[in-house]
């Protein structure tokens, strides 16, 4: 039986052999070069005319699109939260106050983030009136100055290590940008830590006011230059602990169209992190 | 080479390693015979039983197993040969247990794909389960779903599987309940005698054979054979010791199957080491590498392949083919040698007149199903005469209560020929009843082998109160005891010109291959008037100088719808072979009757004739022609054998044995052919099982050739085989379609992980998805290709090459990966990409995005108009993308279903019918009447002791359950090839 076996095997090498290269028909895997070339030119051909018809296709669709406005903006109805600067993993931000490597990082980001909100890259900025919503009728559609001031102390001018240094990291909470988006109310960021007697929280501007001037957003082809509103978080330890850690919840408040509790999608309206800070 | 000669070799099934009992094939040698080589074992078993035993006179038998014939052994000398030999029952074949069937159905073919995905599933569940508080619970989803898939199929299948492994189990149940018939073919019981009477075992008289029963009588013998060395026995281990190879479409699926793994590991493989590459941690590449084995394998196909040949058995059942092994139904469809019976399957097993000769004169009479009788001259006073002989000096009868029926299908009581001429006078002249009232008999001297005539004395008619002498027998026999001749209502002398014209009518009748009986008569001298006491031990009365009248020959004719479906056999590329146990001028004449050897073709004994020279002189390469005699086949190796069978296009075998048959549909195997092979005996079970397809006959089916056969003829016509071939290879032409069809949707299915991993865009389509589609919106249409009608006759074409012809081949894969999967997959990804940009995503920036698409904290993705995303948000978006992605594969599968509709026709020539509304064709091959579905008639009654005869029913519920098995204890016909082998010979058809 084994001897069988070991019989059929050998067979089947050879056959193998000879369908990779059958000398007698001239063949290369089942297939004389003539074969071959007629099959690859059909392919060819047949896939460059699918391609073809793929890409007009495409051509055709992006035509139809409106390169200021997308078609359909009914799946982002509310903004969700964000913060900066974005740690590696998770929404954890660890760093160790006396060693400046561990957040140079962070400095760096924002240092980086905060250079197009500099007093330069505002000048050609509108200054506009606080608390009404800004709305503009094109064709030119003007940007609002976002003054660095307003974060105060996280404005990374009078302190360009953001307060990591000091042991009382800033932290940049954003909204995300949407289309059209005209919040009600008086709309701000309220930002609260876990426990109160590990740390508390400061937000510039004051409250986390969000004001409505920079809304609505007209979209990054009309509306260039296009500050969005920044609310920094400061998170000020209250022991001296050596490694004191802290979960911070943020989430826009004061406006009935802005959500902030969804099952689903815990960035709706809404951000957790946690900072773990060591001495 | 690979695939016909590997996988048929006849391999006995390895056995538990238990004590067994040692056989003894030849009696003779009473030492030890070892078994060396298991396949040695089996080619002994196929040889003709080597028995000399009954050649023996009782005292050297006494001497040869040292017994005592009158007091038999002592206890402990039968102890021990009991310890020696075993008890007297069967070895049961090692059966494989069900639970390793069942796990075989579990994990064998895509099963063990889709367990690792379902364990690849879990795993990484559990991973995340315990790496994360809130695990995305997607992974225990799919896992569990391709469980419930795996497991579902699994069970199906097994389910299948058990239903048709039962052929031992009627070999285990064989408390002896039969006669002789199932061995040896003959439903006679025969007399037993101390006597050696032939040479052959099977044939003398003084061997009873085990599983045979005694009807009537006593009798002491000495057993010669137990269990396993019996005749039964060979046979039992002979048929379970088959290794019967691969059913074609089984073969082809593990090859569709092997191809299609294949390609689901290596890509699966390839990804999952460029997905680690490109970045991904291993959790993620294994749910990769779990999509891609998802979206490679064809979850629905084999289950729809089931749906589509349970659909054909069903309507092969309806056309009277009932198959037992769901696979079965496509392998007669790519048969390419049918070895058929004669006896009841090309003819219609029943005696029948089909010439006369009287005054001078060849007649023929109808031997159609529908006798109507009226063919010749009646007018003459010898008919007159003859028919009178003919139904009086004739034991047969009418049996009771059939007067409604029409006579050919009246049940009667008598042998063969006798109920023949007993029809034949009934409908041709009068009836036979009244005959026999107007001139009751008085004498009567039975057939018997030795005299070979049959005799009675008849009060006459007319008031002479004389008696008239009858007889009827063996031509030869006849004409010597007569002095006179009748023609023309005269007497004349016997003259050697009648001599000459009645040796002409006589080899011409016999050289038909029928059984020709002469009839003579002679009306008594007044001496015998009535009250006359007859003594037929002491002839006290003349027989001799009686008066010839003429012969009447009988056949049992072919089937009115053999003959065409033997040559929609041929334009098919079927090659017909018959086999038969008969004489070889009947097989022949009949072979030439149906156009198993056509009209043109000579053998060689034909040419010889016809050019008066020696047969060996014969020029062989124009023969394309054979009768084989089975004493010839003995002494062939299978080199000649094989010759013989390539060489010749039309073949019979005549005078086989069992064991034969065997050997003949190896050799055909031998030549690569897939052999179809009708039987109905026990000896055929083997030739059965070895078949490709074996074909067991309804009616006068034994139940072991039943259960052996993977298809029973509930008509047992061989018309009913030509129709189940049409369906054979139409589900053939359909599977393509179906599987062209199923797998068209992987590439639409793959593509989307692939791109996703080049490219690093969203995810186009998920894996629920891709089995939504598999066994969900697939699945239907797929099925519905079954009903395809045929596009073109595929009863013109050639016989599928197994080797070349396959299921699934690179045209149909190129067809349905290379070129319409790729236009849904671009239909596919066309939708996908016309969603994202509605909705901000503009096709190029999504290249690349994947990191941080699918980063869970990165709540700011922006798109192409700067708004901003969150996770949840975006995935959502991907959901629908992925949805209508699902649902553009549905549309362009509509398509799709279209096009595979059909293969070389337009659909506007094919139609949107199915089949069975455009199927007119095919059906009208089998004879009338004899397509009553589920059920058939019961034939006639047996006559003589024996086992009285069941009506044997079908039940649809059989049917419906997928497997199909008749049910009910098997019927023998009355009218066997063993009865008729001896009548000829004795009769004279060898005159």
């Amino acid at each position: 039986m084994t001897k069988n076996e070991k019989k059929s095997f050998n067979q089947s090498l050879a056959e193998w052999k000879l369908f990779i290269y059958n000398p007698t028909t001239r063949e290369f895997l089942g297939r004389t070069a003539k074969s071959w070339g007629l099959i690859l030119l059909f392919y060819l051909v047949f896939y460059g005319f699918l391609a073809a018809l793929f890409t007009f296709t495409m051509w055709v669709m992006l035509q139809t699109l409106n390169d200021e406005v997308p078609k359909y903006r009914d799946q982002i109805p509310s903004p969700g939260l964000m913060v900066f600067p974005k740690p590696v993993t998770a929404l954890e931000y660890t760093f160790s106050v006396s060693d400046p490597s561990s957040y140079e990082g962070y400095v760096k980001d924002l240092t980086k983030f905060l250079k197009s909100y500099s007093v330069e890259e505002q000048n050609n900025l509108r200054a506009c009136p606080d608390g009404v919503l800004f709305e503009q009728k094109g064709p030119v559609y003007a940007a609002c100055q976002f003054p660095l001031a307003l974060l105060q102390e996280c404005n990374g001018i009078d302190d360009p290590d953001f307060g990591y240094s000091k042991g009382k990291p800033c932290i940049l909470v954003k909204m995300n940008r949407i289309i059209g988006l005209k919040p009600e109310g008086d709309p701000r960021i309220e930002c609260v830590p876990k426990d109160k007697n590990i740390a508390t929280v400061e937000t510039y501007p004051n409250l986390g006011v969000i004001d409505l001037k920079y809304f609505p957003y007209y979209g990054k082809k009309l509306h260039v230059g296009y500050l969005q509103p920044l609310v920094a978080v400061q998170v000020v330890f209250g022991s001296n602990n050596t490694r004191n850690e802290v979960t911070v919840e943020c989430k826009i408040d004061g406006s009935p169209n802005l959500k902030n509790e969804n099952d689903r999608d815990k960035f709706l309206g809404r951000v957790v992190f946690k900072i773990t800070a060591r001495a | 080479m690979g695939f016909g000669g590997k996988k048929r070799i006849g391999r006995p099934r390895e056995r538990t390693p238990s004590p067994r009992p040692r056989r003894r094939f030849k009696a003779k040698s009473q030492q030890k015979v070892k078994r060396k080589k298991k396949t040695r074992d089996l080619e002994e078993l196929k040889k003709e039983v080597v028995m000399d035993d009954h050649k023996l006179s009782l005292e050297e038998l006494s001497a040869k197993y040292s017994v005592d014939l009158k007091t038999g052994h002592s206890p402990e000398k039968a102890k021990e040969i009991l310890l020696r030999d075993g008890p007297n029952t069967l070895t049961p074949p090692a059966t494989t247990p069900e639970w390793v069937k069942f796990c075989k159905q579990m994990f064998g073919g895509f099963s063990l794909l889709l367990w690792t995905g379902a364990i690849l599933c879990f795993l990484a569940y559990g991973i995340q389960l315990y790496s994360k508080q809130e695990p995305p619970k997607d992974n225990l989803y799919l896992g569990i779903v391709l469980s419930i898939v795996v497991i579902i199929t699994g069970c199906f299948s097994y389910y299948q599987e058990a239903k048709s492994s039962k052929i031992m189990e009627s070999f285990k149940n064989m408390v002896p309940q039969v006669d002789n018939s199932s061995l040896t073919g003959e439903s006679e019981p025969q007399s037993r005698s101390p006597e050696f009477t032939h040479e052959n075992p099977l044939e003398t008289r003084n061997i009873c054979f085990f599983s045979t029963n005694c009807v009537e009588g006593t009798a002491l013998g000495v057993a010669i054979a137990t269990g396993d060395a019996t005749v039964m026995g060979r046979i039992a281990s002979l048929t379970s010791g088959l290794v019967v190879g691969k059913t074609p479409i089984a073969t082809e699926i593990e090859h569709f199957i092997h191809l299609i793994t294949m390609v689901a590991v290596f890509l699966g493989v390839t990804f999952f080491g460029l997905s680690l590459l490109l970045g991904y941690d291993w959790l993620e590449a294994v749910i990769f590498l779990i999509g891609i084995i998802v979206a490679n394998v064809p979850e629905g196909l084999l289950a729809t392949v089931t749906v589509c040949l349970t659909l054909t058995a069903k309507r092969m059942a309806r056309k009277n083919c009932l198959v037992k092994n769901l696979e079965a139904v496509e392998t007669l469809g790519s048969t390419s040698t049918i070895c058929s019976d004669k006896t009841g399957t090309l003819t219609q097993n029943r005696m029948t007149v089909a010439h006369l000769w009287f005054d001078k004169n060849v007649h023929e009479a109808d031997t159609s199903e529908r006798q109507s009788g009226d063919t010749f001259a009646k007018d003459s006073d010898t008919w007159f005469i003859l028919a009178q002989i003919a139904g009086l000096c004739n034991r047969a009868d009418f049996k009771a209560h059939q007067e409604t029926l029409p006579i050919a299908q009246r049940e009667t009581t008598g042998d063969a020929s006798e109920s023949a001429l007993l029809k034949f006078i009934e409908q041709s002249y009068s009836s036979v009843k009244e005959m026999r009232e107007k001139n009751p008999k008085v004498a009567e001297i039975p057939f018997n082998s030795t005299n070979k005539y049959q005799l009675s004395i008849h009060l006459r008619e007319d008031s002479s109160q004389g008696h008239v002498l009858l007889m009827k027998g063996a031509p030869e026999r006849i004409l010597e005891l007569c002095s006179t001749f009748f023609l023309n209502g005269q007497e004349y002398p016997m003259d050697d010109e009648m001599k000459t014209s009645f040796q002409k009518a006589y080899l011409e009748l016999g050289g038909m291959g029928e059984r020709v009986l002469g009839f003579c008569f002679c009306n008594l001298p007044s001496s015998f008037s009535k009250g006359y006491q007859f003594n037929t031990d002491e002839i006290n009365f003349p027989m001799d100088n009686l008066c010839f009248v003429g012969l009447i020959s009988m056949i049992d004719p072919p089937r009115a719808a053999v003959p065409h479906a033997v040559s929609k056999c041929r334009s098919a590329g079927i090659k017909v072979i018959m086999v038969t146990g008969d004489h070889p001028i009947t097989a022949k004449a009949i072979a030439k009757g149906v156009g198993i050897i056509s009209e043109g073709s000579e053998t060689v004994e034909d040419i010889a004739a016809r050019l008066n020279i020696p047969a060996s002189q014969v020029d062989i390469r124009n023969v394309t022609a054979i009768v084989v005699h089975g004493s010839e086949l003995k002494n062939l190796n299978s080199e000649q054998l094989d010759e013989i069978l390539r060489k010749h296009t039309e073949i019979v075998f005549a005078r086989t044995s069992p064991q034969q048959k065997l050997i003949i549909v190896e050799g055909c195997q031998r030549l690569g052919a897939i052999v179809a092979v009708t039987g109905d005996g026990v000896n055929d079970s083997p030739a059965l099982k070895k078949a490709d397809i074996g074909i067991a006959m309804g009616i006068t089916g034994s139940d072991v050739s039943k259960q052996a056969a993977d298809m029973i003829l509930l008509d047992d016509n061989f018309a009913s085989i030509v129709t189940g071939v049409e369906e054979g290879r139409l589900i053939f032409d359909n599977l393509k379609k179906s599987i062209a069809y199923t797998l068209t949707s992987n590439i639409p299915e793959i593509t989307p992980f692939l791109l996703f991993i080049i490219l690093s865009i969203p995810l186009p389509l998920g894996t629920i998805t891709i089995l939504c589609i598999d066994l969900g919106t697939d699945m239907v249409p797929a099925i519905s290709l079954a009903y395809e009608a045929a596009e073109s006759d595929i009863m013109k074409r050639h016989p599928r090459d197994p080797k070349t012809d396959n299921l699934v081949n690179h045209r149909l894969i190129g067809m349905a990966y290379g070129q319409i999967g790729m236009i849904q997959a671009l239909a596919g990804f066309f939708t996908y990409f016309v969603i994202l940009a509605e909705n901000g995503f503009k096709p190029f920036d999504l290249l690349g995005i994947r990191l941080n698409w699918d980063n869970r904290f990165l709540n700011d993705l922006e798109d192409s108009y700067g708004q901003q995303w969150t996770f949840e948000q975006r995935k959502v978006v991907e959901f629908t993308c992925q949805t209508a992605f699902f649902v553009s594969i549905v549309i362009v599968q509509w398509a799709d279903l279209i096009i595979c509709k059909t293969r070389r026709n337009s659909v506007f020539q094919q139609g949107m019918n199915h089949k069975c509304s455009s199927q007119k064709q095919g059906s009208d091959i089998r004879d009338p009447g004899g397509d009553t579905p589920g059920s058939f008639p019961v034939l006639h009654s047996r006559h003589g002791p024996g086992p009285a005869n069941v009506s044997t029913q079908v039940s649809e519920k059989g049917i419906q359950a997928g497997i199909l098995r008749a049910q009910g204890e098997h019927v023998r016909g009355s009218e066997r090839k063993g009865v008729f082998e001896q009548d000829s010979h004795q009769l004279g058809a060898a005159g």
